[in-house]
This record gives C-alpha cells, sequence and structure tokens, in this order.
C-alpha cells in the first residue's frame, strides 16, 4: 500500500472519531460537551437524565449507525463484486423484503393468531425473530437455487423475483389490516437506530463480527473474481465455495441489521461507489476497510442530521440517508465523468 | 356585430342579477341553527327544506360542500344552488365512521341503517343487534368500500369522510346518483364541538330539536364537570402517546386530546404547542420532559406494563411507570373488539372528561366509575 492510502485512512480514521463524539453530544436535547465528555468517561452529571440519554440512548444508538453502516456498505461492496454489477446492494438477494414479509405476518396477520402470541405481539425481540425468520427463508431459497445454478446472474433474477413475491404478499397483508397495524408496519419499514438497548447492540456485534470475519476471509477471492469466473478458477478459485461464504456473509450482516434496524436503504449501493470514486483501488484488501470506515462514518453523520441539534422532531432515517446520499453520489459521477467499477 | 355583443352582455348580466335577487329573497327567510362550539357546519331552516353547509370537509379543503335536505314534495325555489339534494327524513342511510353510530341510537333510527364497511368495529348494542340479525350490509374497508354491494342496497345518503378529498369509490357512488355528504366531526379540535356534529345527523332525519335536546345534556354534563374540576388547585402534569420505534407520537396542546386535559385539571406536559394532527418528538426529548409527569394517558395501543416494557426498557425509567399511574383506553372493547373511546368518546366528551377527572382528581368523583379508560394491566 502506498503513502497516499495510509493517508486517507489517517484521515477517516480521524473523521470516523470526530463524527462519533459529534453524534453522542448533539440531539434533541442540548447537552454541553463537557457534560457529554463527563458521561462518557464515567464521571457524575448536573442532571440524572443526561447521563441515562447519553448512556443508554445515545451511546447504543451511536454505536447501532456504525455496526448498520459499515455492515451494510460492505455487503453492498461483497454483491456488486459477486455479480460484477455496479447497481447490486445489499438487499439484491431478497433479505430485506424476507424480512418485510417476516414483519407484515406478525404485525398484520397478527388478527390470525394475535391471542396466541398475547403480549409478544408488542415485543421487540418478536419483530426480530420474524424478520430474521424471513430473511432466513429467503436466504435458503436463494442458496438452494445457487448451488443448482452455474451463473452467479441468475441468482440475481431469482433475488429479485423473491422481492416481487414477497412484495406482493405485503400489499395483500396491508390491504386487509387495520390502520393501527399497518401504521406500526409502516414505522418499521421506515428504519429507525434508536431503539435498541445493549443487550441488542451486543447481539448486534456478534453478527457483525461474524459477517465481517467470514468476509475477509474471502478478500482473496474476491480479488481473482473481479477478472471474470473464468480467470478465478484458473487460479485455484473454488467459485461455488466462494459465492456461497459470499452469500453467507451478507446475509449474517444485512440479515442481522434488517431485523434490528429496519430495512436501511440507499448506504449499501452507494458507500462502495462513493468509496471508489475515492480511492481508485480494485484491491479489497484496501477496498473492504475502506468501505467499513466510509459506511459508518456516513450512517453516523445522516443519524446526526436525523436528530437535528435543538430540534425535538425526528425526520426517519431511510429519507436522510437517500436525500443526501444520493446527491453526493451524482455529484462525484459527474466529476468524474465515469462509473469506476 | 359588436352591438349584438353588448346586448347580450347586458341581457345576461340582468338575468344574472335578477337571480341573485331571487336568491337573496328566498334566502332571508332562512333560520340559522345556533350551533355553538361545531366550526365545521352550519345548518339553514326553510319552509319545506334546510340548507347544510360543511365549510371544511377536509383538512386544507378549499372548497365548502352545501346540501339541501327536501322534504318530500316541497317547493324548491330554482335560485338554490347546492352540491347535492337529499330528501329527508333519510330512510336508508349508509355511514363509514363508528363516530356516527351513537348519533344514529340517540336519535333512534339505528334501523335506518343498511351498511357499514367493518362491520367488526361497531360496539353500540342496538346496531350490534340488528348487525347479529343480518340487517346490515357489510360493505368491505373505508379506503376500498365494495362499491357493487353499496349501489345495491341504493340508500338516500352515504355520510362519508374524506381525509384529503380523494375517494374514488364516493365519485362512482355519486355518478349512480347516490347522494354522498361529507362528516368532518373529526377535523373539530373542541370537545363539545365534535359532539355538536349529532345536530348534523338530526337534520338528514328531520330531529333537529331532539338533537339539539340531547347535545344540550351533553354540553350541561361537561360544562358541570368541568367546573367541578376547576375547583382543585393542585394540577397533575401529564404525559400522553408512545413510541413507535424511536419516536414519540403525542397530541398537540391545542388539539381535542389537549382540551380534554386542561378542562379536567391536568397540566399537560405539550400543553403549550399547537397544530395539527400529532407531534413526533424524540426519545430524549420526551425523557427529559416527561420523565417525571405524574400521570400518563393513551399509550399508543398498550394495555399493560409488561407490554410496555417489552417494547422499550426505557419506559421503566418514567415516574408515572413506577408509580403505575399509566392509563389507556385501549384495552376498553366491545363486543366483538371496537375499541369503545373511538366510537363514544366525539359524542360523550362528558363521559371522556369525568374519566380524566376521575383519574387526575379521584376525590371529586368518588362514587363514578370510568367509562372509556381503565388503568394498564
Amino acid at each position: 500500500m502506498n503513502t497516499k492510502i495510509w493517508t486517507y485512512f489517517t484521515v477517516g480514521i480521524f473523521l470516523f472519531l470526530g463524527i462519533v463524539f459529534l453524534n453522542i453530544s448533539f440531539g434533541s436535547v442540548k447537552i454541553p460537551f463537557s457534560e457529554t465528555l463527563t458521561a462518557l468517561t464515567g464521571g457524575d452529571l448536573s442532571h440524572e437524565s443526561w447521563e441515562y440519554i447519553i448512556l443508554e440512548y445515545r451511546l447504543p444508538k451511536a454505536l447501532t449507525a456504525i455496526l448498520a453502516g459499515s455492515g451494510l456498505a460492505l455487503s453492498g461492496l461483497l454483491m456488486q463484486t459477486l455479480f460484477r454489477n455496479p447497481l447490486a446492494g445489499p438487499y439484491v438477494l431478497g433479505l430485506s423484503s424476507g424480512a418485510s414479509l417476516g414483519v407484515a405476518i406478525l404485525l398484520m396477520g397478527g388478527i390470525w393468531f394475535g391471542a396466541f402470541l398475547g403480549d409478544d405481539l408488542f415485543s421487540k425481540w418478536a419483530l426480530v425473530l420474524a424478520a430474521s425468520l424471513g430473511s432466513l427463508l429467503v436466504l435458503f431459497a436463494v442458496l438452494a437455487a445457487s448451488l443448482r445454478l452455474r451463473d452467479t446472474m441468475a441468482i440475481l433474477i431469482i433475488g429479485l423475483m423473491f422481492a416481487s413475491l414477497t412484495g406482493a404478499v405485503v400489499s395483500v397483508l396491508s390491504y386487509f389490516s387495520p390502520a393501527a397495524n399497518l401504521q406500526r408496519y409502516i414505522f418499521w419499514s421506515f428504519g429507525s437506530l434508536g431503539n435498541l438497548s445493549w443487550i441488542e447492540v451486543g447481539i448486534l456485534g456478534l453478527f457483525w463480527i461474524l459477517g465481517i470475519g467470514i468476509a475477509i476471509f474471502c478478500i482473496k477471492n474476491l480479488n481473482a473474481l473481479l477478472l471474470g469466473e473464468r480467470y478465478a478458477k484458473s487460479l485455484g478459485v473454488s467459485i461455488k465455495a466462494n459465492r456461497i461464504w459470499v452469500i453467507v456473509a451478507t446475509s449474517l450482516l444485512a440479515g442481522s441489521i434488517t431485523a434490528f434496524a429496519g430495512p436501511i436503504a440507499f448506504v449499501g449501493l452507494a458507500v462502495p461507489h462513493l468509496v471508489r470514486q475515492v480511492i481508485p483501488s480494485n484491491n479489497h484488501l484496501i477496498l473492504v476497510p475502506s468501505v467499513l470506515l466510509a459506511g459508518a462514518i456516513l450512517m453516523l453523520l445522516c443519524d446526526t442530521i436525523s436528530q437535528m441539534p435543538g430540534n425535538a422532531y425526528i425526520i426517519p432515517i431511510n429519507a436522510i440517508t437517500s436525500i443526501f446520499g444520493a446527491p453526493i453520489v451524482i455529484w462525484l459521477l459527474m466529476r468524474k465523468k465515469k462509473l469506476i467499477f | 356585430m359588436k352591438k349584438i355583443i353588448f346586448l347580450f352582455l347586458t341581457l345576461g348580466f340582468f338575468s344574472c342579477q335578477d337571480h341573485q335577487k331571487e336568491l337573496a329573497a328566498v334566502l332571508a327567510h332562512g333560520d340559522t341553527l345556533n350551533v355553538e362550539y361545531a366550526n365545521g357546519f352550519e345548518i339553514v331552516e326553510y319552509e319545506g327544506f334546510k340548507l347544510v353547509t360543511v365549510k371544511d370537509p377536509w383538512p386544507q379543503a378549499e372548497k365548502s360542500f352545501t346540501y339541501l335536505l327536501a322534504e318530500k314534495d316541497a317547493e324548491i325555489p330554482e335560485a338554490v344552488e347546492y352540491d347535492e339534494k337529499i330528501q329527508i327524513p333519510v330512510e336508508k342511510i349508509v355511514v363509514t365512521s363508528t363516530t356516527h353510530i351513537p348519533s344514529l341510537e340517540t336519535l333512534g333510527v339505528e334501523k335506518t341503517l343498511k351498511g357499514f364497511p367493518s362491520l367488526g368495529y361497531i360496539s353500540s348494542s342496538k346496531t350490534r343487534d340488528l348487525i347479529d340479525a343480518g340487517k346490515i350490509q357489510e360493505l368491505g374497508t373505508n379506503q376500498n368500500i365494495n362499491t357493487e354491494l353499496l349501489l345495491e342496497i341504493q340508500p338516500d345518503v352515504v355520510v362519508g369522510f374524506s381525509v384529503n378529498g380523494n375517494n374514488k369509490a364516493y365519485d362512482l357512488v355519486r355518478k349512480n346518483g347516490i347522494p354522498v355528504v361529507f362528516n368532518s366531526d373529526w377535523t373539530e379540535q373542541n370537545p363539545l364541538g365534535k359532539a355538536e356534529w349529532i345536530k348534523f345527523f338530526g337534520a338528514l332525519y328531520n330531529k333537529l330539536p331532539e338533537a339539539t335536546a340531547a347535545f344540550e345534556k351533553v354540553e350541561k354534563a361537561y360544562l358541570e364537570a368541568k367546573k367541578l374540576a376547576k375547583s382543585t388547585a393542585e394540577k397533575p402534569r401529564v404525559l400522553a402517546g408512545a413510541m413507535y420505534r424511536d419516536q414519540w407520537f403525542l397530541p398537540y396542546g391545542n388539539s381535542w386530546q389537549g382540551h380534554f386535559i386542561e378542562d379536567a385539571g391536568g397540566e399537560y406536559v405539550y400543553g403549550k404547542t399547537t397544530g395539527n394532527g400529532s407531534i413526533a418528538l424524540s426519545f430524549e426529548k420526551v425523557f427529559q420532559d416527561g420523565k417525571d409527569a405524574d400521570i400518563w394517558i393513551a399509550p399508543g395501543n398498550f394495555t399493560s406494563y409488561s407490554q410496555l416494557l417489552k417494547s422499550s426498557e426505557h419506559y421503566r425509567k418514567f415516574k408515572a411507570f413506577q408509580n403505575k399511574q399509566i392509563y389507556n383506553y385501549a384495552g376498553v372493547v366491545g363486543r366483538t373488539g371496537g375499541v369503545l373511546y373511538y366510537e363514544f368518546a366525539p359524542n360523550r366528551p362528558d363521559l371522556v372528561l369525568k374519566d380524566l377527572i376521575k383519574i387526575f382528581h379521584p376525590e371529586l368523583l368518588p362514587n363514578y366509575s370510568l367509562a372509556f379508560f381503565k388503568s394498564l394491566d
């Protein structure tokens, strides 16, 4: 790696640390910087409620943003490389559609098994479980298909088909569902980072580490894949095994993030492009850490904007990621005049 | 040529003036019904007919609607302008909101109800009996009313409501000659204003005196309860709403719910806010402002403390949670699961107010038992 790359990383890490602090200090409730620092270093605060807000709300939210941003960005990169398609993102396999289906059946189909679920219908864990089951269902279907198929592109189409299929079931469910349940589903689909407790952040972190670990293990094969499947084969890469590992890593990352934070759009698709525009490299040894860092920074930034300092209102995170992310990608593409892929 | 155009213009002008004069002459004989609290409608009575104007059929509506309610064989002056003509008293009606049902029962005309979307939500007992006897047709859901079934009923009028003026099903019904009138009781912010809409139904059934009497009874009870609440100086701080994911939804201070809290002698945490719809605030903001509130009402659809906790551990930190001072209406339902509050509260603000007074100041109403609210399990 040359010195330029190292400079990028150093700047990136400082930017990351800065924005973590910014994210934790800013929110609807105004808390002075000094108090934020005291809370983070374990001191006593002048207001008891401030301590709770920082340690039990903002800190888990910032961690969720880091995990979700980096995880989704990496999933996007993996999918773009696997399919050699710049339009691919973490959800091309139909993971978010699967999760949506699970949640929709829980929230809106709940009329049929509401009595059986009782209080659990309100539980966050039920949502996480339903989303995970939905994602898993789609994942197994895609994996089964990928074992039989030779052409990687066909998996892309199958993923899209699953998305349409589940989308149709969700719309039938929403059509017959009472307003209150529909509302809960819509709010889930907006995505949110702020309602995870420490335990949930811990579980999400576990999945994150697993997913990232598998992805790192695949880096060498991914580089070979960029040159084409045949070339990769000649280098001794087992295309099928590699394909399955990449799909598993993406599913672990994108599936767990969707389960806990809802379907967060855009980041996964855009961040790899953003990174490639700034760091012109095809080496996954460089791309993977850059994408992780950039994803986390972008997500923290979006979350900070969505919780505008001093503003009591929150804008859904999904709206922010697209409203602020899309123009950046467009601007970068216009400036370079070509897509680096 | 120019002369001819001029001639036509003047003729047109004069005939227009004649028309205006005639209309003014007719309308001068009208008797405007006294509507004290509601802002959304106006009723003027004439010999043999009434003109009902719905001023804000939906929020930010650009036009109002005038409905001509004509008795059989009544002579309607040609100059009268209207959007729909309805023959009264109405004999077959279709309404679209459960809030319309108690008005029908109070006026004793529930038997004229022939169709309703989503029958399961109705809890009013007399109407429920009619449904069980198969006298009322299920019409699907309100957003997508089953037009064929509705046309088969051929009601004299459909009382609809619209959130934004777009409802294709209503257009189709109207094209088939069935008048659709908009009821915008739900946009009223004054508790008594919402209840006053019973007069709107009174006009449809030619039962204005009965409607007025029923309303005055509610009004009297409401004002008495309000006075009772004023007698106490101590005001508990009140929090409302709950979180969906990480956003907390609460009513504005100037909303219908906000008025109730104030009239019941409570101090609503966001009592000073004004706006339409509901406020969405971040958790940290509500935590800062509302963690020390004494009482917490209407937390979404939650009916028990364990449900609240399962949804978010943060709720544990609120004083009202720790002291078990959370009350909701979601758990008080009718025979088929419809929430009573949604159906009856607009018509019975006196009972809502007494419920809240009982919750805020139990000593003021020692023998009263709650009608809509219930302490969380």
